[in-house]
């Protein structure tokens, strides 16, 4: 018989009310680690930003600066993240110069979750904090709503579950500088692969206790696009112009002023 | 012997398979509309919920939802008038999903016989699909009738149709435009709230009010059959200039007692240009 | 449809070239599928820095003033232009200020440093998260079409005249896929010491 089936009607119906299609719109996929070893602490990140299904752009930065040595990787709505940190990081500068003492991670924490939990979810920073101060390396992360976890090792974002399946499997205690920074590289690596909001390079900082703060931007990069092989340039005079016309910015005017000097 | 040559029988065929006791009962329900009739159609299931027309607009319209999943292709402008000359049939060529331009080559003229075209608006896939199935039933009625359908009964099957499936929700705007013998050139307008109406001069679609505007300003009964071209063309083009989802092309028709002739499919880009520089029109459009 | 960066329509794009950088928008304003204006401009400029302002035409009317007040208070403080780098901060902590209640834009940032002559273009969302990118970014109700054209068409290293070219095909065959886009087009080919403008010739429908 000729017509329409609605074999599936039931079922689609079934489908699309068990899946929560709200989440799908607003989440921002990243993959974020950090990884404690003996004598500091590593966080890493892919470099992926997304709007909707759309990668908006495939080497962005997710790992900012607060303090020379505290860093923080950041997932979630990507506005959120960059102007948390910011804001943040600005007090904690203020903070430290006016008890002439280095910042403290946990002074981040505190000044993060409480900001966070004052703005109940609405600002959507998912963070992973990180440093060295003189109380030792720390690492942490804090959800949007202001909860926070410490631990030797933690993922945050949509690949989380991808970097926390390598996490859980190869972290081990008295991890080297070296042994730490490549199982970071590798978790974000899993996130790469195996979720698709996340994609492109591993960037990577290494915060060692009495050394400097190290910001390894692009510290792997799987995904080198292939040069074009050939050119789609086109031929001067290919597009119809209607009108076209110089502009005057920057106009200098210059003048010369008689200044009548009086005695 | 009667019952070997009724089996050998074309028309005794479609008699007995629709269960009718003789051909003239056929035939008067078959112009009716009869329920019996509704044999011929493609039976559709309804999807098992109250009201599916507020269904599939709640899944189907982003006017009203715009996170909707479900994009149909809409918006078009189509137009027919009849004149001294017969009918000139002309529309536009785009499809639209959303902002998202789907095609900007469709055909929205179905041919349905030699004399006999089906115009083209609302949800692509109701149109289509409906119009072929009025095709087929035309030719079925030639078949039965030795005799071409008139436009009269040819609208008349699809608005049946139309109106079986009321609240359903179908999205049809449609002109079926013919020439018979006894009716001379006729137009009839179409559409999915089972209306159907008989006149000169239609325009349909998300265009329509622009096509309208140049349409009613310059048309008069005794146009030369080139005028009317020309005002068919020119009152597409003035909505595929304005209405977002108008455009492509525009596809032109003329329905003599000869039957059906085509004039021609013409792009709007150089269209608009080339009616732009001869017309010294369309002055908001700086050249 | 009452999505409101959608309600009026319209596109920008910006890409880089050898030491010289692009910047494109369409000229449609329309009231959904309504064509209301073929001539409103979406870009404009403070000193030598461009910026394009797609989205709600409300919102790129106000913006641009905004901006016009900002860059004119800054150019009276420090006695010079604002550049490319430092404007874009400023449009970013401008939007991130209604984070509760956007501008429904989707700006785009063009321009040359006066002091190093590099090229620079930058991308916001409505929220003003900035997108530092090397190449091009797009905005706009035709943004999914744009990042196919560019993506594809874009080349690094192009002299104006081809940059020219590649962001006019790019924009132009991008709104040929967007009803609400198009209707007019103006290119804008910056390099250090000249600006050409140019408006093309375009489908009307």
């Amino acid at each position: 018989m000729a017509g329409l089936s609605f074999d599936n009607y039931q079922r689609n119906q079934y489908l699309t009310c068990s899946t929560n299609t709200k989440a799908q719109a607003t989440s921002t996929g990243t993959t974020i680690v950090g990884v404690k070893y003996d004598g500091g602490v590593v966080i890493a990140a892919d470099t992926r930003s997304t709007q909707g299904p759309i990668v908006a752009n495939k080497n962005c930065a997710k790992l900012h600066k607060m303090a020379p040595k505290i860093w923080c990787a950041g997932a979630g709505t990507a506005a959120d993240t960059e102007e948390v940190t910011k804001l943040i990081g600005s007090n904690l500068e203020l903070h430290s110069l006016y008890t002439s003492r280095e910042p403290r991670v946990v002074a981040a924490l505190q000044m993060l979750k409480q900001h966070l939990f004052k703005y109940q979810g609405h600002v959507g920073a998912y963070l992973i904090v990180a440093g060295v101060d003189p109380t030792g390396a720390h690492l942490f992360s804090i959800h949007a709503h202001g909860s926070t976890d410490v631990g030797y090792y933690q993922s945050l974002g949509s690949g989380s579950l991808a970097a926390m399946a390598v996490l859980e499997s190869k972290w081990k205690q008295g991890l080297t500088r070296e042994e730490a920074i490549e199982l970071a590289a590798d978790a974000i690596e899993a996130g790469i692969w195996n979720d698709l909001g996340s994609g492109s390079n591993v960037d990577v900082c290494v915060m060692e206790i009495g050394k400097d703060a190290q910001y390894l931007r692009n510290y792997r990069t799987p995904n080198v696009r292939e040069p074009k092989q050939q050119s789609y340039k086109f031929a001067r005079g290919t597009t119809g112009i209607l009108s076209e016309r110089v502009l005057d910015i920057c106009q200098v005017e210059e003048q010369t002023v008689d200044i009548e000097l009086e005695a | 012997m009667q019952a070997i040559a009724e089996r050998y029988s074309n028309q005794s065929a479609l008699v007995k398979e629709l269960q009718y006791d003789n051909e003239e009962g056929l035939s008067n329900d078959f112009v009716n509309g009869r329920s019996q009739f509704s044999h011929l159609a493609p039976h559709i299931a309804l999807p098992p919920i109250s009201t599916p027309q507020e269904f599939l607009r709640a899944h189907t319209d982003d006017s009203q939802n715009p996170d909707c999943k479900i994009k149909i292709a809409h918006g078009t402008t189509t137009l027919a008038f009849r004149f001294q000359g017969g009918i000139v049939v002309a529309v536009d060529s785009r499809a639209t999903a959303g902002s998202w331009i789907a095609s900007q080559t469709v055909k929205k003229v179905i041919e349905i016989n030699p004399f006999l075209l089906g115009t083209l608006a609302g949800g692509a896939a109701d149109c289509q699909y409906w119009e072929t199935w009025l095709g087929a039933q035309c030719r079925l009625h030639e078949l039965k009738e030795k005799e071409r359908i008139s436009v009269a009964a040819a609208s008349k099957i699809l608005s049946n149709l139309t109106y079986q499936y009321k609240g359903a929700g179908l999205s049809m705007g449609t002109m079926i435009c013919g020439y018979t013998k006894k009716e001379g050139p006729t137009i009839y307008y179409v559409d999915s709230d089972g209306s159907r109406l008989k006149g000169d001069l239609f325009c349909v679609g998300s265009g329509q009010t622009f096509a309208y505007g140049v349409l009613d300003s310059n048309y008069r009964w005794d146009l030369t059959v080139e005028e009317a071209l020309y005002l068919g063309k020119r009152s597409i083009l003035a909505a595929a200039h304005r209405d977002a989802y108008s455009g492509g092309s525009v596809n032109l028709y003329h329905v003599t007692e000869s039957g059906w002739v085509f004039h021609g499919n013409f792009d709007v880009d150089t269209l608009f240009w080339e009616i732009k520089a001869k017309e010294g029109s369309f002055n908001n459009v700086v050249g | 449809m009452s999505d409101p960066s959608s309600i009026n329509g319209g596109v920008v794009v910006a890409m880089v070239g050898k030491d010289c950088v692009a910047i494109a928008c369409d000229l449609r304003l329309g009231s959904q599928s309504l064509g209301v204006a073929n001539n409103f401009e979406k870009i404009f400029h403070y000193g030598h820095v461009f910026l394009g302002l797609s989205g709600l035409a409300t919102d790129v009317t106000t913006l641009s003033e905004v901006f016009r007040y900002k860059t004119n208070l800054y150019k009276l403080k420090e006695e010079r232009h604002i550049e490319p780098e430092t404007f874009t901060q400023l449009v970013s902590s401008t939007l991130y200020e209604k984070r509760f209640g956007p501008y429904f834009t989707g700006p785009v940032v063009a321009g040359i440093n006066s002091k190093t002559g590099k090229p620079y273009i930058a991308g916001f969302d409505l929220i003003g998260c900035i997108d530092e990118a090397k190449d091009f970014v797009v905005s706009g109700t035709a943004s999914d079409q744009l990042f196919g054209m560019c993506e594809s068409l874009y080349e690094p290293g192009l002299e104006p005249e081809d940059l020219f070219e590649t962001i006019s095909q790019a924009l132009l065959n991008a709104v040929d896929r967007d009803a609400i886009s198009g209707w007019g087009a103006a290119v804008y080919i910056i390099t250090k010491d000249k600006v050409v403008k140019r408006y093309l010739k375009t489908r009307q429908d």
